[in-house]
């Protein structure tokens, strides 16, 4: 079986892998944590603690899912708010992970309510043993509004919050920033400003996903009612790489340190995360659906991505595909690629006729006889549709042909 | 004797699993499915309908294209119609059509959905001989149309071998008596205990009625000569009726000899089986290379453990003991049974019908008769010898009254 150094440095912490429990409860007590690491994960984000007076009151049920044909949770909506267990229950549950686990990387979540319940918090997690402080700036669920996402939208309440953390501990720390926003930017330079020293993202995005409908409420149903609140899962995973690539790509932002967060259920997720600039990875929903052990294929599968990739360490990948991102007006629009279709391969089922005809260009036309399409390629725009709902990949790309009138020559393209 | 195995249908799918049964179907631009299906139910339609969650539509698909559709599902040789053509075999396999089908049609029936509707009456009346699947289906369809519809059936209860004939396990009683209710919901006012030709005639039909169909069926056991008056021996659609009739009061030895390699004769051999009958020997004229019946039936009654000997003709009997030759090599076989149960084909019998047969079935092809008020349907039509294709004729021939008669008074 394929070995290779996973390990890697976030934030002058040396991580052995870069996978974590993300906060949430799948890090919820000595139990879980202890199995988890056992199980090979290299960090834990402990679930979120709140100061002492806060008290955590959850629904039932709490959770619903999304699903597509026989898919279930292709989305996942929680109701759930920070630990449900004491503060000095939780704080003693970091203290024996840390005696038990010295070379694993403890992460504490927390959640103040003002200044002064921040500072004390990120004291208490410190002298817990905790490694390092993930704030949480970003939870839409919260039944007060002086916490979660309705913090993690204000700039300057960020600001104010990191101040204090800071000022409460010595640890390293990120803020965990919420997608419900249109510019992470402002929030995250907001907490670089306060003293953070990275980026957590993506926290939960808020959501509706499904209504009952004879009963006309949202899921889940509590005594007759429901709420939006956060999205999680596979489905995120386009929006959480969106606002890593904008951060990253922020003037000041460069170098961001980022743990990247949001639908992460395999290797090539993981690897898409770090190539945008992830150093750590962290998981929720995959691990409530399948378990812990998913930590063994995401590690296998990311050495043997190393492997063929030809590097050593994990660091050497972060951010490589952040500067190929480009604005749209900046993207070469002087050619198409046409589609070629491999009648060998083609089973006949006119799947791309139906979507070129109902959503493209009208450019395939069908044999009856042979049941086989063939593109028109004066029509063909090359949009390569067709090729997306082709169910046995009978289409690739094909010629690559120059606008009229461009300069530049077809064999110079990076299809 | 325990009869919970002989009427223990096999599981059907549930939420989940139709759904991703569905999910396979590539959603064909020209579904050849579709194209296959004898009785045009348009399974691409109804998987299509599945796959986007509307399961109230897919059942309308099918139940107003085939008004036997949930005994379709469980019946129909797909893998000669519909699942034969399925372009998903060149990936994998065939998408399970006649499941997806069962699904919905459960469905629909725990929704008490009522899909089909009596059409307006239009005056005009038809009689139907025989209530089989082929006269069930041309009952509905006259229905809709707005006939009047009296169907003579001479058993006492409605369905052909859909009744008396298909075993329970792969086709429940109460599924066709709930098919035959709706049939009759619609309208169809079927008298019972009557056979056409002898307690009433054809001409008191064609008197009261604007056509008359005979939907007759090959309802009756064919025989061998060798086999004339042996109390041991008993037809195969003989004892399948008796066992759907009342299976726990059938009474059976631990030694059977079957004779027959068709479809009927593996029904016979697996009910047997499942009935916990010993020992059951099948002796096949065919041999296992040009067998009648299909492989899936053949695979099922080989898995219950029936000794299947191909290629033997019975040459003499003795009372309960029969003699068999090899067709082709000098080989010889003696069995002693304690009961022989004869699967050698159907007949029909259509004694004061006025129609003429060959074979079995019409000398022409199409329903019309020399008569011009009397057609036929079913399996006495030529055809595939098939629910689904006597669905098919049964509607196929509504629809040529309907053109005849113009469906005015
Ligand atoms: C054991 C067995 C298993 C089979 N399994 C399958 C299967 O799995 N799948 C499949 O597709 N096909 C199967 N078949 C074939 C299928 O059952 C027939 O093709 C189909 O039933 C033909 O329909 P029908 O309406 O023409 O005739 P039938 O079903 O034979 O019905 C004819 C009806 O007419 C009545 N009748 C006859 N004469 C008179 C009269 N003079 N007066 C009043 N009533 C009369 C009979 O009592 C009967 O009810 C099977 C057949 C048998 C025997
Ligand atoms: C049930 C549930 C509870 C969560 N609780 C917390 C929490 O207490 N603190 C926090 O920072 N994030 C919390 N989250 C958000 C997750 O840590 C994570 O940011 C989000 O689910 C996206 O990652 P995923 O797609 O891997 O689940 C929770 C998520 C879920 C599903
Ligand atoms: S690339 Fe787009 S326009 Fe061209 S054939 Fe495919 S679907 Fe049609
Ligand atoms: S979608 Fe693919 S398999 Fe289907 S007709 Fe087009 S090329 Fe052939
Ligand atoms: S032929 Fe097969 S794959 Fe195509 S629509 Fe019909 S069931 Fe689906």
């Amino acid at each position: 079986m394929i070995k290779k150094d996973l390990s890697i440095d976030f934030m002058g912490v040396h991580f052995e892998n870069p996978f974590c429990l993300s906060s949430s409860p799948v890090g919820n007590c000595y139990e879980m944590c202890a199995k988890a690491y056992d199980e090979g994960w290299g960090g834990v984000v402990f679930k979120t603690i709140g100061p002492a007076d806060f008290e955590i009151d959850e629904v039932s049920p709490r959770f619903d899912e999304l699903t597509k044909e026989d898919t279930p949770f292709v989305g996942f909506k929680n109701m759930e708010q920070i630990a449900e267990h004491p503060l000095e229950e939780n704080l003693a549950d970091l203290r024996r992970l840390k005696d038990a686990y010295p070379n694993k990387v403890l992460i504490a979540s927390i959640m103040g309510t003002n200044e002064q319940t921040w500072e004390e918090l990120a004291g208490m997690v410190e002298a817990a043993g905790a490694d390092m402080i993930e704030m949480n700036l970003s939870c839409p669920q919260m039944t007060s509004h002086a916490m979660g996402s309705d913090v993690g939208t204000n700039p300057e309440l960020c600001k104010k919050y990191c101040e204090a953390v800071k000022r409460g501990s010595k640890l390293p720390m990120m803020a965990k920033m919420t997608p419900n926003i249109t510019d992470m930017v402002i929030p995250a330079k907001a907490c670089m400003a306060g003293g953070a020293d990275g980026i957590a993202a993506i926290n939960t995005v808020k959501s509706i996903a499904n209504v009952d409908l004879d009963r006309k409420i949202g899921l889940p149903i509590i005594n007759g009612k429901s709420s939006i609140s956060g999205f999680s899962g596979k489905a995120v995973k386009p929006l959480a790489l969106r606002f890593i690539q904008q951060m990253r790509d922020a003037e000041g932002l460069e170098n961001l340190p980022i743990s990247g967060i949001g639908g992460i259920e395999t290797w090539e997720d993981a690897a898409e995360f770090i190539l945008l600039g992830s150093s750590t990875l962290q998981v929720t929903t995959a691990i409530m659906q399948y378990g812990y052990r998913i930590i063994e294929d995401l590690t296998n599968g990311l050495m043997h991505y190393m492997a063929e990739q030809g590097v050593e360490h994990l660091s050497e990948l972060v951010g490589l595909a952040n500067k190929n991102m480009i604005p749209a007006e900046k993207l070469d629009r002087d050619y198409k690629v046409l589609p070629y279709i491999d009648w060998d391969k083609c089973i006949g089922c006119g799947r791309c006729l139906i979507s070129c005809f109902d959503g493209a260009h009208q450019a395939i036309t069908w044999d009856e006889a042979t049941r086989r399409p063939t593109v028109d390629p004066d029509r063909c725009v090359g949009c390569h549709l067709c090729k997306l709902v082709c169910p046995v990949d009978a289409i690739s790309a094909g010629e690559v042909v120059m606008k009229a009138g461009r300069v530049g020559t077809a064999a110079s393209k990076q299809i | 004797m325990t009869i919970e195995k002989y009427q223990q249908e096999a599981k059907g799918y549930t939420m989940t699993t139709v759904m991703a049964e569905a999910a396979r179907c590539l959603l064909c631009h020209d579904a050849p499915c579709s194209a296959a299906c004898p009785a045009h139910t348009d399974p691409a339609k109804f998987i299509r309908s599945v796959r986007f969650r509307n399961f109230k539509g897919a059942a309308e698909t099918i139940r107003e294209n085939n008004a036997l559709g949930s005994i379709c599902a469980r019946v129909c040789p797909t893998e000669k119609y519909c699942e034969l053509a399925c372009t998903r075999t060149e990936i994998d396999c065939p998408i399970n059509i006649g499941g997806i089908q069962r699904f919905v049609t459960d469905f629909e029936q725990n929704a008490n959905m009522d899909i089909l509707k009596k059409g307006p009456a239009n005056g005009l009346n038809v009689a139907i001989i025989g209530s089989g699947p082929a006269g069930l289906q041309a009952a509905a369809t006259l229905l809709t149309l707005g006939y009047g519809v009296d169907i003579y059936e001479k058993n006492e209860k409605a369905g052909g071998y859909l009744t008396y004939g298909i075993p329970e396990y792969r086709l429940p009683s109460d599924i066709v008596d709930v098919e035959i209710q709706r049939i009759s919901n619609l309208g169809a006012n079927i008298t019972y205990n009557v056979t056409v030709g002898q307690d009433i005639t054809m001409a008191a039909l064609k008197a009261d009625h604007d056509a008359v169909i005979i939907a007759a069926g090959a309802s009756v056991a064919k025989t061998l000569p060798l086999f004339a008056d042996n109390p041991y021996v008993q037809s195969a659609v003989d004892f399948l009726a008796e066992v759907k009739s009342n299976p726990a009061g059938v009474d059976l030895p631990t030694n059977v000899l079957v004779i027959g390699g068709g479809d009927v004769a593996m029904d016979v051999d697996t009910t047997l089986k499942l009935l916990d009958v010993k020992n059951v020997t099948d002796v096949v004229y065919e041999e296992f290379a040009e067998f009648k019946a299909s492989d899936k039936e053949l695979a099922g009654t080989q898995k219950q453990g029936v000794t299947i000997v191909d290629g033997y003709v019975p040459t003499a009997v003795n009372g309960n003991t029969v003699t068999f030759k090899h067709r082709q090599l000098n080989s010889e076989l003696t069995i002693e049974a304690d009961k022989i149960i004869l699967a050698v084909g159907q007949q029909a019998d259509v004694t004061n019908l006025g129609i003429e047969l060959e074979n079995n079935e019409l000398t022409h092809g199409g329903f019309h008769t020399a008569d011009p008020k009397v057609f036929v349907t079913g399996d006495l039509a030529q055809g595939d010898k098939t629910v689904v294709v006597a669905v098919q004729k049964g509607k196929q021939t509504a629809e040529e009254i309907h053109r005849v008669l113009g469906g005015q008074n």
